[in-house]
């Protein structure tokens, strides 16, 4: 982990009033819709891969595919790892200008940590800078 | 290349101090699996995800961990 710890995460400026603003979701928890391919959970070294998700997807035709956290409440709730209904909410009541186009899932239990740095998480970055064009982004683990 | 803001909601928020993330809510006591409340409470998530979301217009403190108390999340049984 020293590696990682010397490493902090860039800070971008937010330049835009928030009701204009696009909001994409991403999140570790291992969200995918029923129709994708789960994550892979009996690969020990984890899976580097992630899914998209569109902003009007219903919340029945999403799951958890995860073995590293309790996600008996998501799979219940998906908003309480993936808020998009609320989300939705939000957009709807002027808080938020948008939802956006693409949202992201991935499974972020991994010993390839330097993987997930390197390959995955600018990959989603691209997804989410080109398919997505959100304005801001809200993480979350699980 | 531009980066683009992120704010992140953790219930694991030494480990996510580590990596000195530029905007983070941390909803105390939330458990994880809970980043935004239980299951249902839709006036709660909404509010954890609208304080997420104010981070985003707040002034800057990049590295800093913002915790918020949600009263009606309650506790966990023993």
């Amino acid at each position: 982990m020293s590696q990682m710890s010397r490493r902090c995460v860039p800070y971008t400026p937010f330049d835009r009033p928030l009701d204009r603003a696009t909001i994409a979701l991403v999140t570790a928890g291992g969200v995918h819709r029923r129709d994708q391919e789960p994550f892979n959970i009996a690969d020990e070294l984890g899976d580097l891969t992630f899914r998209t998700i569109g902003p009007e997807v219903e919340v029945a035709d999403l799951m958890v595919t995860h073995h590293h956290y309790d996600h008996s409440d998501a799979d219940r709730d998906i908003n309480v790892v993936f808020p998009i209904e609320r989300l939705r909410e939000l957009a709807a009541e002027g808080v938020i200008g948008g939802v956006a186009k693409l949202h992201v899932g991935y499974m972020g239990y991994s010993m390839q940590l330097k993987q997930l740095y390197d390959q995955t998480a600018p990959a989603i970055a691209e997804e989410i800078d080109r398919g997505s064009r959100a304005d801001a982004v809200i993480l979350t683990g699980g | 290349m531009r980066g683009i803001p992120t704010v992140v909601i953790t219930v694991s928020p030494d480990a996510s101090r580590q990596m000195r993330p530029p905007r983070a809510l941390y909803p105390r006591g939330f458990k994880i699996g809970n980043s935004l409340g239980r299951p249902g409470m839709a006036d709660l998530q909404r509010r954890v995800l609208a304080d997420a979301l104010g981070l985003l217009t707040a002034p800057p403190a990049p590295g800093e961990i913002v915790e918020r108390d949600y009263p009606e999340y309650g506790t966990d049984e023993a």
